[in-house]
């Protein structure tokens, strides 16, 4: 069964992450979704697949009350991201959806209506969550044409969707980045495949890199700390991307 | 009790689905209804005065499969929100599924998501009302459609009875009215099959 485990606390500011469903079938790419708290309010970040979804809202009805996520934030269109969302509503239907406008009418095919969608600009755009601010960083092209991060500048910590994603093997499948130059192999092929843009990718390197980040947490796999932020910034920088098809 | 709920679901598209190819089948038909009866009438206007009472039938048979078409129409349009109402109850049903897990998952979860529950039941109940009113009007519509059949019917004996009088015709007009007593004769069969479907 999944869990909720809170991976930043600072008094009513919390983060907290679902992740490791070992009742998952297997046909479905296991997904990260976070939870970011501030006092009575809170944000989830990536809210997962339809067919996940009990999971996930039972993992987080456990130890919080769900009424108090007002937000919802898709980092872009898929469905491993955003296809529950008709059953979000289901559940609340005042939620907000924060999602690239360029998504704004591919993403109500889930669900939703006009007023459930709040449209990001490309530049980004911050959201307050009962007064925290948290930015939306522009990370288009990597690997969605509209694609947003989500940074909290007091916490430190940078939700990054795709990126940084890996697949891993069960043997090594713990929550956190224990020793980066193993965990990358499993990261490589996703980024060569998934992301297209070279040009995009040093841009977002650029961005990212002059933000003080503690923690780096991809929607799959497991979260980058301290130094190895800048490893995996270091190493996405490096590597060769939009060419994972062999010819 | 979902699975019978969702097999129930599954059934009631399909029976849908059905009733649509049997109606885009008399439809079909019933173009064909027109041609031969537009044929009909040029014979007819070929013999002369001695099949005027052809020329007649033949006439009432083109208004026929006008009306038939019409009143296909109607049924179509009901078949579509039909369509449209069983995907949205499969749809709800699977969102009740989902919320139905999570209580199985811990009988705690019960306060957050029994008003869930009930919000997503009570849009089932008026989707199935608008599905029940629908088979009824569907089946209303069924009716006339067979008693107007039943017109085309009399007509189809009428157009043999007149093709006797046809002289040295009289050998084409007999075809002709036997090609049309075949085309009415497998619409209202199908028409019936189809009540009768309905029926159960
Ligand atoms: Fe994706
Ligand atoms: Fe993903």
């Amino acid at each position: 069964m999944k869990k909720l485990e809170f991976i930043y606390e600072d008094g009513a500011h919390k983060w907290a992450v679902v992740a490791r469903d070992p009742e998952k079938p297997n046909h479905l790419i296991d997904t990260n979704e976070y939870l970011v708290l501030n006092g009575s309010e809170a944000l989830l970040a990536d809210p997962g697949g339809m067919e996940i979804f009990s999971a996930v809202f039972s993992a987080i009805s456990a130890e919080i009350d769900p009424y108090t996520i007002r937000h919802l934030f898709a980092s872009h269109q898929d469905p491993d991201v955003i296809s529950s969302l008709a059953l979000w509503l289901d559940f609340n239907p005042d939620l907000k959806c924060h999602l690239s406008w360029l998504w704004g009418s591919f993403v109500p095919h889930f669900g939703g209506t006009a007023e459930t969608f709040v449209a990001i600009p490309d530049e980004g755009a911050t959201i307050s969550l009962g007064g925290l601010m948290l930015d939306a960083v522009p990370a288009h092209y990597l690997h969605s044409s509209g694609n947003f991060n989500l940074y909290d500048r007091k916490a430190r910590i940078l939700f990054s969707g795709d990126v940084g994603a890996a697949l891993l093997p069960p043997e090594e499948s713990g929550l956190y980045v224990e020793n980066f130059d193993r965990h990358i192999r499993h990261a490589r092929d996703f980024h060569r495949r998934w992301m297209g843009s070279n040009k995009a990718k040093l841009s977002w390197c650029e961005r990212v890199s002059r933000l003080d980040i503690d923690m780096l947490c991809p929607q799959h796999g497991a979260i980058y700390r301290g130094e190895d932020v800048k490893r995996f910034i270091n190493w996405f920088a490096d590597l060769d991307v939009g060419s994972g098809i062999r010819d | 009790m979902d699975i019978m709920d969702d097999i129930d679901q599954i059934s009631s598209l399909h029976r849908v689905v059905k009733a649509n190819e049997d109606i885009k089948k008399v439809i079909r038909i019933s173009s064909g209804v027109n041609l031969v009866a537009l044929n009909a009438m040029l014979i007819a206007k070929r013999s002369g005065e001695r099949s005027r009472g052809f020329a007649v039938v033949s006439s009432e048979l083109r208004l026929f499969s006008r009306n038939l078409d019409i009143a296909m129409t109607g049924l179509g349009e009901l078949i579509f929100s039909l369509v449209r109402d069983a995907a949205t109850m499969q749809r709800q049903r699977q969102q009740r599924s989902h919320f139905m897990t999570v209580m199985s998952r811990n009988k705690s979860m019960r306060k957050w998501v029994e008003p869930t529950l009930a919000r997503v039941e009570a849009r089932m109940g008026s989707v199935e009302e608008e599905i029940s009113r629908d088979w009824h009007k569907l089946r209303l519509q069924l009716n006339r459609v067979l008693q107007l059949c039943e017109s085309g019917r009399s007509l189809s004996r009428s157009a043999k009875i007149e093709a006797v009088y046809g002289g040295d015709m009289s050998a084409t007009l007999k075809q002709v009215a036997n090609q049309i007593e075949g085309t009415v004769d497998e619409i209202f069969s199908t028409l019936k099959l189809l009540r009768m479907q309905l029926a159960e």
